[in-house]
């Protein structure tokens, strides 16, 4: 039982973790474990500062909060205190798991399901190094603080990864192909799925082209526009980017136009999958939140600090990679919302373009970077060759203006490996994805 | 059966600074331990996070041998190193008050900027052992101020970095050389698209390329270096290593995860142009008959894998002036890039001044480069400095094609 002080505003967080890791490369077993971790991250805040600690070992949680309290100075009035009013008392259990968790699945079974689809990587003689690997995690979170709350729940997600290095001759490709998800039996039978993914590699490693850089329609798959709206405006939604200079107030306000008047990007953690975040490391319930609606500016993500100091309200987005840091203002999944076509319909006016179907990493500030993997060239409203293109950038704001193509259907992607990374907090899971989406122009290098 | 115990601990105080204020104290201390064992050509590993008994995690990684991992070579031999560099840098409670009057004094300087982000004192200590007398200890601390600096009214996420690393705090030193990169910030420049030295560092030109250089890829003819080893592929002007030497890489343990010591800390790739190792653990090296570079690197419970720390680019010239004559671009923001499978590489810039003879002239408007791996790393690359004023890094330069959005 934890002992609480007076005077302070104290949170604890207790992560159960999980993880199994087991990786087969040219066929040769190369890892095989299962880590099972408990750790716990406080928090003590006395009106001026928070203070910190991770606790590896939860049988000392006490005397590590014991050690905070000596820190801070104990404020009386804390209670009234801005961030301190906007923190939730949730309590509540919640169990989605509980009858598939990974951590009752053999370690062989899960290895026996990885070998199975080894042998389809090596079906083409292109394939020079085939890797795979299965991953999963399963963790029970719980959250107290001192208002009262009391918040228990479980987060899963398990899937395969493959590589495999491609070389024919002079020619090079690094392919790659995941299924993510949250229950073991979805990552059965898909063996042709992953056939096809390599032979599609195949075909771009032997008849890909250099792209001619230029200014061109670009058309991103759910996968591509996804990154595209995690990184061009869901990382600029984070709003404790918006604590230290006031001026960014003005710039960011709430109904201005940011985008064309076709796109909505929502944002909300109570979507199963790798971003699933029912409650966050404040405590704080899920809800959704729309970031743009209809090109305008809807919304932001704010974790209890950023809300008190923008005077707006709590969005579930706090979050910390794991019990070694604070949450900060983190996204969950990310998406944006369908339009009225057909992939066809999409690209049937654009007479020379180019289709993004995958990626290897995306970035983004003021300019946006995607660094394709596999593409295609578009012409006369059919796709064509496949196409080598580094990198497509823009202008973010001038590129969520020149959207005029959304298909009917979203598709939402959960990821097992990768991750986000905002600053030292690398590898987040998170979810994204979207619909078929086309940009009247971009800059294709 | 050999063994290997490993036990690590990394003790951090980090401060969080919002609007040029300090706002949080964290402090974090994390020991993890590791055993792993070989017999028959496998390997058994066994971590626990917390003081490791070695008994126990002994038996856990024979237990563990039972899944057939195999990991078919020699543990390295007798050897004694311990490195200590555990000198105090600020005591932790003095941290608070010194870093926010440094913090006030910054903000004064440098009005148009807002601050945030991190300031960390980092101590870490790691030992390795094993069953053929091989012991080594390296004990390190660091200090990094890394601030976010949003130019007040800009409207973006943040402007440009202002970042210092080293052993020795001196406020006055770290304020002159922040109030330098601000002034420049503020000085507009521009230039034509065309063919110029671009100076960055050496990860931020060569970060995209480093998997050429891993040896499953390499031994997979998969990576654009494939049957080049031993090979004079580069500018000979050019020596790459792998940098764990504390000495340049502040905090960086000398050793890597299966106890692999290497000349002056630095295990080298490319040595006056000629590609002399691929990345490689001692498994792949044995595996793919290749030199091993020492370059293992291991979760605490996990079987080491390939892992890179910074890249040291042996330096050419003693200054910029001598590296750069004439007019040439230096990178400070260049995030995105990547490299078709052909090996052209393109990355576009965030932040770039113009140099002049070695001194900024001022701040460029967002840029692309590109070039050819080859290239850049032979007939193109011009070469590299340290000890430079700015970045508080060595930084290397190579001749590229730059264009404007």
């Amino acid at each position: 039982m934890i002992q609480f002080r007076d005077g302070f505003y104290t949170d604890v967080r207790i992560e159960d973790r999980s993880r199994t890791v087991i990786s087969y490369k040219a066929g040769t077993l190369e890892e095989m474990r299962n880590r099972l971790e408990k750790q716990a991250f406080v928090r003590v805040y006395d009106g001026k500062l928070w203070y910190y600690a991770s606790v590896t070992d939860v049988g000392h949680l006490q005397k590590t909060l014991d050690g905070l309290y000596a820190a801070a100075t104990a404020n009386p009035d804390v209670a009234d205190d801005p961030i301190v009013k906007r923190f939730e008392r949730n309590r509540d259990k919640l169990s989605n798991f509980a009858d598939c968790s990974v951590r009752d699945i053999p370690l062989k079974e899960k290895q026996a399901l990885l070998l199975s689809y080894l042998p389809i990587l090596s079906e083409d003689s292109c394939v020079t190094l085939p890797e795979g690997k299965y991953l999963d995690r399963n963790s029970r979170f719980r959250f107290l603080s001192s208002l009262g709350a009391d918040v228990e729940f479980d987060y899963q997600t398990c899937g395969l990864a493959f590589n495999f290095s491609m070389a024919e001759g002079e020619k090079k490709f690094s392919g790659h192909w995941q299924k993510g998800g949250t229950r073991f039996d979805a990552l059965k039978d898909i063996g042709e799925t992953l056939r096809a993914a390599v032979k599609e590699q195949a075909y771009f490693l032997r008849n890909s082209v250099p792209v001619e850089p230029g200014s061109y329609p670009v058309v991103l798959s759910p996968e591509a526009a996804g990154v595209f709206a995690h990184e061009s405006f869901g990382h600029k939604s984070e709003s404790d980017f918006m604590l230290s200079d006031e001026s960014m107030r003005n710039e960011w306000q709430l109904g201005k136009t940011v985008g064309s008047p076709i796109l909505s990007i929502a944002e909300r953690g109570d979507l199963l999958g790798s971003g699933y975040v029912p409650y966050d490391d404040e405590g704080t319930r899920a809800r959704k939140n729309y970031l743009i609606k209809n090109g305008v500016l809807a919304g932001r993500l704010h974790n209890a600090m950023s809300a008190a100091a923008l005077d707006e309200g709590l969005t579930g987005n706090a979050r910390a990679i794991d019990c070694n840091f604070e949450p900060i203002v983190r996204m969950t999944t990310t998406y944006i919302e369908g339009g009225d076509l057909t992939f066809d319909e999409l690209i049937a006016p654009i007479e020379k373009g180019y289709f993004i179907k995958t990626i290897n990493h995306g970035s983004g500030m003021s300019t946006f970077t995607i660094a394709p993997s596999v593409a295609y060239e578009i012409e006369n409203g059919k796709l064509g060759k496949p196409v080598q293109i580094s990198v497509i950038t823009g202008s973010v704001f001038e590129t969520l203006g020149l959207i005029d193509g959304l298909t009917k259907d979203v598709e939402l992607l959960s990821f097992v490996t990768g991750g986000c990374g905002k600053m030292e907090q690398m590898g987040l899971p998170v979810g994204f994805g979207g619909p078929y989406v086309r940009v009247s122009t971009m800059n294709v290098q | 059966m050999e063994k290997e115990f490993i036990k690590e601990t990394q003790h951090s105080v980090t401060l969080n600074v919002t609007a040029g204020k300090i706002d949080s104290f964290r402090e974090t201390e994390r020991t993890t331990g590791t055993v792993r064992v070989y017999e028959n050509g496998c390997i058994g590993v066994a971590g626990a996070l917390g003081e490791p008994d070695e008994e126990k995690l002994t038996e856990q990684a024979k237990e563990a041998l039972s899944f057939g991992i195999p990991y078919p070579c020699l543990l390295e031999g007798a050897l004694e190193i311990e490195e200590r560099d555990d000198e105090e840098i600020l005591p932790i409670p003095e941290l608070i008050p010194t870093m926010q009057d440094f913090l006030d004094r910054l903000g004064a300087l440098c009005p148009k900027f807002a601050f945030s982000h991190k300031i960390t004192l980092a101590h870490n200590r790691k030992e390795y052992r094993n069953s053929r007398g091989r012991h080594l200890v390296s004990e390190g601390r660091s200090f990094e101020i890394a601030l976010i600096a949003q130019n007040r009214g800009s409207g973006n996420l943040f402007d440009t970095f202002l970042v210092w690393s080293g052993k020795h705090f001196d406020a006055d030193a770290v304020l002159a050389y922040f109030k330098e990169q601000y002034d420049a910030y503020f000085m507009p420049a521009d230039l034509e698209p065309g063919r110029y030295p671009v100076v960055a560092g050496a990860v931020e030109l060569l970060g995209t390329s480093l998997r050429h250089f891993v040896g499953d890829l390499y031994a997979a003819g998969a990576s654009l270096l494939s049957g080049k080893l031993n090979e004079k592929v580069f500018s000979d002007k050019l020596t790459v290593c792998d940098d764990m030497n504390p000495k340049t890489t502040y905090g960086a343990c000398f050793f890597d995860a299966e106890g692999c010591v290497s000349e002056d800390y630095r295990p080298t790739l490319i040595e006056n142009g000629v590609l002399k190792a691929l990345v490689t653990t001692k498994k792949t090296a044995e595996l793919y008959g290749l030199p091993n570079s020492g370059n293992a690197d291991a979760p605490y419970d996990g079987v080491p894998g390939i892992g890179f720390h910074e890249l040291y680019v042996k330096p050419t010239a003693k200054t910029l002036k001598d590296l750069v004559p004439g007019k040439a671009i230096l990178i400070f923001i260049a995030e995105g890039g990547d490299m078709t499978p052909e090996g052209h590489f393109v990355t576009p810039v965030q932040m770039a001044y113009l140099l002049e003879d070695g001194e900024i002239k001022g701040r460029l408007p967002e840029l692309s480069i590109g070039a050819d791996f080859f290239d850049m790393l032979g007939k193109d690359y011009i070469g590299t400095v340290c000890d430079v004023p700015y970045k508080n890094a060595a930084l290397t330069a190579v001749m590229m094609d730059v264009t404007k959005d």
